[in-house]
């Protein structure tokens, strides 16, 4: 199979850009999707900006997301005043030819930010002179003024996809049983998504499957990109992210799309995900149920003590009974379902930061209706801090104690709702983040080591009197 | 050459030093071909020779100016910073979530998140132009925050595009009453990203310091820092100054009484545009000094300091009783310290200076590496020639590398000095190249760390701390591996891929 490149067509559709000023600002330009390159084992980015655009959004994005860390050494063009006058594209093709040389990489990414764009550069011409001596590269066109790295991250996956994973030697690619792609959390941006994606591949292996999950440590690399065209299904396990990819990947390959906006986390949302998964690819039912069996002994036996905790301990520390939340939708929604559906608190304040694309709004918004039956939350989409704090504030609460999940920007907003601040999204500088996960089984319960210890340090520091009582 | 403030813009220090970013060899050679060796600027006699700067055909994503210009702004009290770009330059706010609030607990402010605030310009602005959203952003943010003075960071997109920040923001300022300052700290524009220095200091000097030459007060002492706790009052207090620290987060009140000071020291010469344009406006004289790192460069900084402010009869006994201060400990740390082999990375000034306290330290240290090179400072005073004073007080840097952060280079340099450790200014690409090759690092982040008396006891402390650390780092560095080609792997020559050798 050989598919036509689509240089010309990479910008993610119906991506418009906030139309307002941003203050404490919640996610990265589309050339921040050099994450998501450094992310895939076996890949390195080319970039072709401004001297400081690469370093300042992997320093953003890994750095201040929880000290990620992560192999950065990415080659730069660092552009120039010569490059901005005379245009940059020999010096691309230059550093591209060094890069060959130094590093040792399966897969280039060249990604070009705003002033190739500006300027005019032809640096898919460039690539292409490369692609036709068989080097391993791809052109994502990454401009910083048209889009975030969200979009940034659709618009490089479909470059991997289209002239990578497309353009394979050799036979076309033949359906597996029970392999699966899945879509999910922005890698970097969401502080967990290293541990949250090895859990996803886990539960999903616990039922039988194959899994490329494509991303981070848990992922096996570009050989797992390779087999994307095999699998059977693609699973979508976010709001919207990764949506376009999927169905990109349907009309390509015919694969079909199993759309789960919520990650799951706990038993009863994770159950629930894996049937619906286990029925679309026919995987067989008992299998399927003998491991949420198993995981639900485990999962309920924990839950079973920390029941004397929550329940025992519910005026003491002032337990919370209102969740709010500033986040990026793919977390707020798994978080709001759980805190909400399985535990019980009432939905206060969500604000969704990451400025999705008018055309899926509506939707993200509907995905928060019925968090519990009857219970339904009401999401505002609002990527400004200085607003995002207000909706916060402003809010009129009786008799509840509210907590509150986001990043670090939240810690003014927290102080003056008097909340506990549990840091889930980007920036987060008050956690160190390696394996750690949130969601499915074993994160759920991480998700709550880490949410009742912040409420009980904070109920001590706050009232130093309760300790003694 | 006088700074030239008539223009919103800072001329960039390529233009003004001759600052260059890529050179190795050894230092004596750079110090001797720099400018100072002939005192009059570039090109006007024998001694030195135009520097030749190396260009490699591989490069490695570094800083920019913009990043520079716009933290130290945002640090200001009191004002917002604007950054008129595509929402990827705002990535640096989030920073400086964190280290406003450090800054503030450190200097014993009320923490407060830092106020900046990015125009978000999309592709229709790219097309149709910005300056209504500055505009209407400019007024946003004083709406919001009330500030006293505003900020407006220009950036790559805006500077290619042309957009008129200057015309906007003497509107707005006229609309609003309050100082709206524009930062001209374009990517592109300067080769290292410390002309970011030059642009911030540039917009105070022209719009933040009025002239309150009447006010003279000669106890005050002007400290341009880069960022920290105040170290310099336990050093000077006793010489009855009061310390006007500036820059690294500062109030709009310290950069308001700058004019009125009876001399300016800079903790590192790539800060000294501020100091040089107020001895050139203001008359405020700038300390040319070498800097205070080891004992003697901090006895000469004293003494010329009690010179300028005219408190020799004081400086003598200051000296000998900081001296005796930490004579016990300094020499336990040199003990501990004997025989150790370090490398220094760091900017220009910054990295001659924690050169010599390595020294002074009893510690060997034959290799270094700068992100950048300044041949001259804005002063055009040969006694700012750190480099050369370094050299001729403490020997030749036998391999003295420039380079701006660069990691493929970092690595070759590494492989070829095999140090007992690293101290290290940024916690960019060396700090977590030296751990990843299995040597023990200290990233200075609060740059005041190394200076004076006690900043020796501070350095050898920090480096006694991290050399068992070497178990940690040799265990990863065993079981992972960079994604270089064996044969850079092996490098040992930091500019290899340089065909000719212009030292």
């Amino acid at each position: 199979m050989n598919l036509q490149s689509r240089l010309d067509d990479s910008a993610s559709p119906g991506f418009s850009a906030s139309a307002g000023p941003i203050e404490q600002v919640r996610y990265g330009c589309a050339l921040g999707a050099l994450a998501s390159v450094i992310a895939i084992e076996g890949a390195i980015p080319i970039t072709h900006c401004g001297p400081g655009c690469a370093q300042k959004q992997f320093h953003a994005l890994s750095g201040v997301s929880g000290y990620q860390g992560g192999e950065f050494h990415v080659p730069s063009t660092n552009i120039g005043n010569k490059e901005v006058i005379f245009g940059g594209a020999d010096r691309l093709d230059e550093l591209i030819g060094s890069t060959l040389k130094v590093m040792e990489a399966e897969l280039y990414v060249v990604q070009s930010g705003c002033v190739p764009g500006l300027v005019g550069d032809d640096v898919g011409n460039v690539v292409q002179g490369w692609q036709r001596r068989d080097v391993p590269i791809v052109f994502a066109e990454t401009l910083g003024y048209r889009g975030t790295n969200f979009t940034g991250h659709e618009t490089v996956v479909r470059a991997i996809l289209d002239q990578y994973v497309a353009t394979q030697p050799g036979p076309a690619p033949e359906t597996r049983k029970g392999l699966v792609n899945v879509w999910s959390l922005l890698p970097y941006q969401n502080p967990f998504w290293r541990g949250d994606l090895a859990e996803i591949r886990r539960i999903l292996e616990g039922i039988g499957l194959t899994v490329n999950i494509l991303f981070g440590p848990a992922s096996e690399g570009l050989a797992e990109w390779r087999a994307i065209p095999s699998a059977e299904l693609n699973i979508v396990l976010s709001p919207w992210l990764g949506l376009s990819i999927a169905r990109r990947l349907q009309e390509v390959y015919g694969q079909p799309v199993l759309h789960e906006p919520a990650i799951p986390i706990g038993a009863r949302a994770t159950a629930a995900f894996l049937r619906k998964v286990g029925e679309a690819v026919g995987a067989d039912p008992e299998r399927v149920e003998r491991f949420i069996g198993r995981e639900e002994r485990s999962y309920y036996h924990y839950l079973r003590d920390f029941a004397h905790f929550y329940a025992g301990c519910t005026s003491q520390y002032r337990l919370p009974s209102e969740i709010n939340i500033v986040s990026e939708s793919a977390y707020a929604l798994a978080l709001a379902k759980f805190f909400v559906g399985d535990l019980g608190l009432n939905p206060g304040v969500i604000v969704l930061t990451e400025n999705p694309p008018e055309s899926e709004r509506a939707a993200i918004a509907q995905a928060f209706r019925d968090l519990a039956p009857g219970v339904d939350g009401a999401p505002a989409f609002e990527p400004d801090g200085f607003r995002a704090r207000k909706l916060i504030t402003r809010k009129a609460r009786v008799g509840e104690y509210p907590i509150l999940f986001g990043s670090t920007w939240e810690a003014a907003a927290a102080g003056a709702i008097g909340a506990p601040l549990v840091e889930i999204s980007y920036p987060a500088t008050d956690e160190v983040v390696l394996a750690r996960s949130y969601v499915g089984y074993r994160g759920a319960l991480q998700l709550l080591e880490r949410t009742y210890t912040t409420v009980v340090r904070q109920s001590t520091e706050e009232n130093p009197e309760t300790a003694f009582s | 050459m006088a700074i030239n403030l008539r223009t919103p813009q800072a001329e960039t220090r390529d233009q003004r030093l001759g600052t260059i970013t890529q050179w190795d060899g050894n230092a004596e050679t750079l110090a001797r071909d720099s400018a100072f060796t002939y005192g009059c600027g570039r090109d006007c006699g024998p001694g030195g020779r135009r520097l030749c700067e190396l260009s490699t055909p591989y490069s490695q994503a570094s800083m920019c100016a913009e990043q520079i210009a716009v933290t130290n702004a945002t640090i200001i009290r009191d004002t917002v910073v604007i950054q008129h770009a595509p929402i990827g330059c705002a990535a640096s706010q989030s920073f400086t979530s964190r280290y406003s609030r450090d800054l503030a607990a450190r200097r014993g402010w009320k923490p407060e998140d830092p106020k900046s605030i990015c125009t978000n310009l999309s592709e229709r602005d790219m097309v149709f132009g910005g300056v209504e959203r500055l505009a209407d952003v400019i007024k946003e943010a004083f709406e919001r925050h009330s500030p006293r003075a505003i900020f407006v960071a220009t950036s790559c997109a805006t500077g290619v595009i042309g957009d008129d920040v200057d015309g906007t923001a003497r509107q707005l300022e006229e609309e609003i009453g309050i100082p709206v300052v524009p930062l001209h700290c374009e990517g592109f524009k300067s080769r290292h990203w410390s002309s970011g220095w030059d642009v911030i200091e540039h917009g105070i000097l022209r719009r933040l310091v009025p002239d309150r030459r009447h006010e003279k007060r000669d106890d005050l002492l002007n400290v341009i820092h880069l960022g920290g706790p105040d170290v310099f009052s336990p050093l000077v207090n006793p010489l009855g100054l009061t310390v006007n620290l500036v820059m690294g987060g500062n109030s709009l009140e310290r950069l308001a009484d700058l004019s009125t000071a009876a001399a300016t020291v800079t903790m590192c010469f790539v800060l000294s545009y501020l100091a040089t344009g107020l001895e050139q406006e203001y008359g405020v004289p700038e300390i040319r000094a070498p800097l205070p790192y080891g004992l003697d460069a901090t006895d000469a900084w004293l003494r010329d300091i009690a010179r300028v402010t005219r408190r020799e009869h004081l400086v003598e006994a200051v000296i000998a009783s900081e001296r005796a201060r930490i004579a016990p400990e300094l020499e336990r740390l040199r003990k501990a310290l004997a025989g150790k082999k370090g490398f220094v990375a760091a900017g220009a000034a910054f990295a001659h200076g924690l050169i010599a306290d390595l020294r002074e330290l009893g510690v060997t240290v034959d290799d270094a590496f700068s992100f950048h090179h300044d041949p001259s400072t804005d002063s055009r005073d040969p006694q700012q020639d750190s480099l050369g004073a370094l050299v001729q007080t403490s020997g030749d840097i036998e391999n003295f590398t420039v380079s701006p952060d660069q990691h493929f280079q970092a690595h070759a340099a590494l492989k070829r000095a095999k140090p007992d450790f690293v101290i290290c200014r940024h916690t960019g690409a060396i700090a977590v190249l030296a751990g990843r090759m299995g040597i023990p690092v200290l990233p200075i982040f609060y740059s005041n760390d190394g200076l004076g008396y006690e900043g020796l006891l501070t350095i050898g402390r920090g480096i006694l701390r991290v050399l068992p650390r070497r178990r940690f780092y040799e265990d990863v560095a065993a079981h992972s591996r960079f994604p270089y080609q064996t044969s850079w792997l092996e490098e040992t020559n930091p500019y290899a891929l340089v065909g000719e050798d212009a030292a």
